[in-house]
């Protein structure tokens, strides 16, 4: 089996739950509903799970694709370092963040989804996988060779003169034969 | 680049009629249900208690229920290939429509998520009506939603949306194929959705027309009388029955019927009769299986027993033998390789010795339509391929040294771009072997090669003599495509030229904007693309 990368439909899923479970949140905040505070709750989890989430990782082998303007969540989940590096961290964090969602219609998709997630980041975990920051490469310029800079000391070698001044006496003893074949095509 | 209402016409009008026509579908079915639910005297003590919610999520329930039942139906790709290989059911702009079955399926599976949002927020708001305006009156009107088997649907929805976005497909088609099987548990879930019959209509409008005055209230103006009647008895309700499994049954059954046929099909493993590698990373693997029979054009799906994924390439048929081109770029096509080709050896043998080659036993899904097979149905057609996206046009050429003669095609443009100048030699025979036999035939100008190079610091050419008519034919540096289209134009005035693309997006975005623009020249450029993912 080709290596299935765990950790890129986590991300995914976990992207939407947080999402998901923004809307709920917002939904059961405006309508009042009974139950509002874990709505407000909601807002506050599935805002942090997005920002959290948003950056995609590096992936082990083959091209990584970033999403628009990820660059500074980027920077933002790298300086947690090994925290957000880490997908058992971040399995167990979503599982306990799911939890209180649970306990309102609005918010109980929100709350399943962000389950979900946390559980395929407990499998990549398990496998191994981890977080890597999608950086821009740097290009480095090939160090300019130390002969570019200066001109060449010397003329191009020459024939010796005897030959010399036989070539600019006799022109068709000079004619050679052409090593490589041309044809007319 | 100007937009040539021809060439438009040509390339887009069908598409966009097919999606107005849903489109329409989908509005009619929608309002036709809103007003229903708004105006209807049964539903009229049930309106009253949950308002603007009840109208919403029954409308879009039954655009739910079109779209579940139109979704299935472009997956149907044995039937569909069926239709597309018998001329006398399809016309080409019927064959054409096909091509696009996916971007159908898509489309309703994108209204599908959108209209359950809606379903869902609109249930919301009768949650909240329901327990707001809980009916003393009419007791029987009390609604149990049925709420589990939703959010399950919902769930099963989503984890479908999520995993086909487009990375997941790239990366780990596994993922996506699998979850996306969860489709009948969708289905079952669907049908079982309103059994509770939670919904309920008023039976008896006659005998009690809504809004009419009960025994027990008394009147409180006397012009009342005339527009009031009395009731003659209490309102009756009755549960709905589902009316899901109306909508959906057909196509599952169809769906269901499709699955089983292909899983029949494919149970034979194929018998690998030869595996060749070729440069840049290429695998050409040829194969045998009974009953097997493709036209040239068509798609295959390969499956691993011990891997059990899918991968997509054309066929090239040699009479007894088919085969594919395959080319290492992923973890599947690795390990593929992996197993079908001979571990190079580190050690130097002095006696070679023959080693039983143990082949992973294969099994072959297919063959499939695809738009590749319309390339002989066009006086004129333009193929352009792009690095391993050649493999559809293989079979074309193959099919071209056999028979040229019986199709319909009366010129063909090869165009190939590739990185790499090795990579000309995966079909340098055949292309030259095709190239031979029309000039000896005297058709010179039916066959016109085109080959592009784009790596900037390619020096070298193919310096074989065999293969000189290649060589005289390549050019380093990319293609100037609105040249090639008006050179194509000016010698085929007045003429439909099929362009059938198979390469990166980039090519085929700028192909297809050549295509609807404006021509100085009359040919109609038709744009069909392949694609494989």
């Amino acid at each position: 089996m080709g290596k299935i990368e765990w950790a890129m439909w986590a991300n995914e899923q976990a992207l939407a739950a947080g999402l998901i479970l923004l809307t709920g949140g917002i939904v059961g905040v405006a309508g009042q509903f009974r139950g509002w505070e874990f709505a407000s709750y909601a807002i506050a989890a599935g805002f942090f799970v997005c920002m959290l989430e948003y950056p995609r990782s590096k992936r082990a082998k083959g091209t990584s694709v970033e999403r628009t303007g990820q660059y500074c969540f980027t920077v933002c989940v790298k300086a947690f370092g090994p925290v957000t590096r880490n997908y058992y961290v971040r399995a167990f964090l979503h599982a306990a963040l799911c939890v209180p969602g649970g306990f309102m219609l609005a918010t109980v998709l929100g709350c399943v989804c962000l389950g979900i997630a946390s559980l395929i980041y407990l499998a990549a975990a398990v496998r191994g996988e981890h977080w890597e920051p999608i950086l821009p490469r740097k290009d480095t310029r090939k160090p300019v060779a130390e002969s570019i800079k200066s001109p060449p000391q010397n003329p191009p070698p020459r024939p010796p003169p005897e030959i010399r001044r036989k070539q600019a006496k006799d022109v068709e003893g000079a004619a050679y034969d052409n090593p490589i074949a041309v044809t007319d095509e | 680049m100007a937009v040539s209402v021809r060439s438009w016409l040509a390339n887009e009008a069908g598409k966009h009629f097919v999606l107005m026509l849903w489109l329409a579908a989908n509005t009619w079915l929608f309002l036709d249900t809103y007003l229903l639910y708004s105006t209807g005297q049964q539903y009229h003590y049930l309106y009253q208690m949950l308002g603007l919610g009840l109208c919403i999520s029954r409308a879009s329930a039954s655009v739910l229920n079109l779209n579940c039942s139109l979704v299935l139906l472009p997956m149907c790709r044995s039937l569909l290939t069926f239709i597309r290989g018998s001329h006398t059911m399809s016309t080409r702009r019927m064959r054409r429509l096909l091509d696009k079955s996916k971007s159908f399926h898509v489309t309703c599976g994108v209204a599908i998520c959108i209209f359950s949002a809606v379903h869902v927020s609109a249930h919301l708001m009768n949650v909240v009506n329901f327990s707001a305006s809980f009916s003393e009156d009419f007791p029987d009107l009390n609604l149990a939603l049925p709420g589990l088997s939703g959010v399950l649907l919902v769930l099963i929805l989503l984890l479908m949306f999520i995993s086909s976005s487009h990375c997941i497909r790239v990366c780990n088609y596994e993922i996506f194929w699998y979850t996306h099987n969860l489709f009948i548990i969708f289905y079952i879930i669907l049908m079982v959705h309103m059994v509770g019959g939670a919904l309920k209509y008023q039976t008896n409008t006659e005998a009690h027309p809504p809004g009419c005055l009960r025994s027990s209230q008394s009147l409180q103006e006397a012009d009342d009388l005339d527009q009031k009647q009395r009731c003659k008895e209490d309102a009756h309700f009755q549960p709905h029955y589902p009316q899901t499994w109306l909508w959906v049954s057909g196509p599952l059954c169809l769906y269901c019927v499709e699955r089983l046929f292909r899983y029949i099909r494919s149970s034979h493993p194929v018998t690998i009769v030869t595996v060749i590698r070729h440069p840049c990373d290429v695998v050409e693997l040829r194969m045998l299986k009974k009953n097997f029979r493709a036209r040239p054009g068509q798609v295959i799906s390969i499956n691993m027993k011990c891997v059990s994924c899918n991968s997509f390439q054309c066929p090239t048929e040699n009479k007894e033998t088919f085969g594919i081109h395959l080319r290492i770029v992923g973890d599947w096509t690795e390990h593929f390789a992996h197993l079908l080709l001979p571990q190079p050896r580190a050690a130097l043998e002095i006696l070679p010795v023959v080693h039983q080659r143990r082949y992973p036993t294969l099994y072959v899904d297919g063959p499939f339509g695809s738009p590749s097979e319309e390339v002989f149905n066009y006086d004129v057609s333009l193929c352009i391929a792009g690095g391993i996206g050649v493999t559809p046009f293989a079979c074309v050429l193959d099919a071209l040294i056999e028979r040229w003669k019986s199709f319909r095609l009366q010129r063909l443009y090869f165009v190939w771009v590739c990185r790499e100048l090795q990579s000309f030699y995966w079909f340098a025979e055949l292309l030259c072997a095709l190239h031979e036999k029309l000039w000896k035939e005297n058709r010179p100008d039916y066959l016109n090669v085109k080959l592009y190079v784009t790596q900037k610091d390619c020096q070298q050419s193919m310096s074989e003599l065999r293969y000189r008519p290649l060589a005289a034919r390549l050019q380093v540096g990319r293609p100037r495509w609105k040249l090639l289209f008006d050179e194509i134009g000016k010698c085929n005035k007045d003429k439909r030229v099929g362009v059938f693309c198979c390469g990166p997006k980039r090519i085929s975005r700028t192909l297809h904007r050549l295509c609807n623009s404006v021509r100085s020249s009359g040919a109609t450029f038709e744009f069909n693309k392949e694609s494989f993912s």
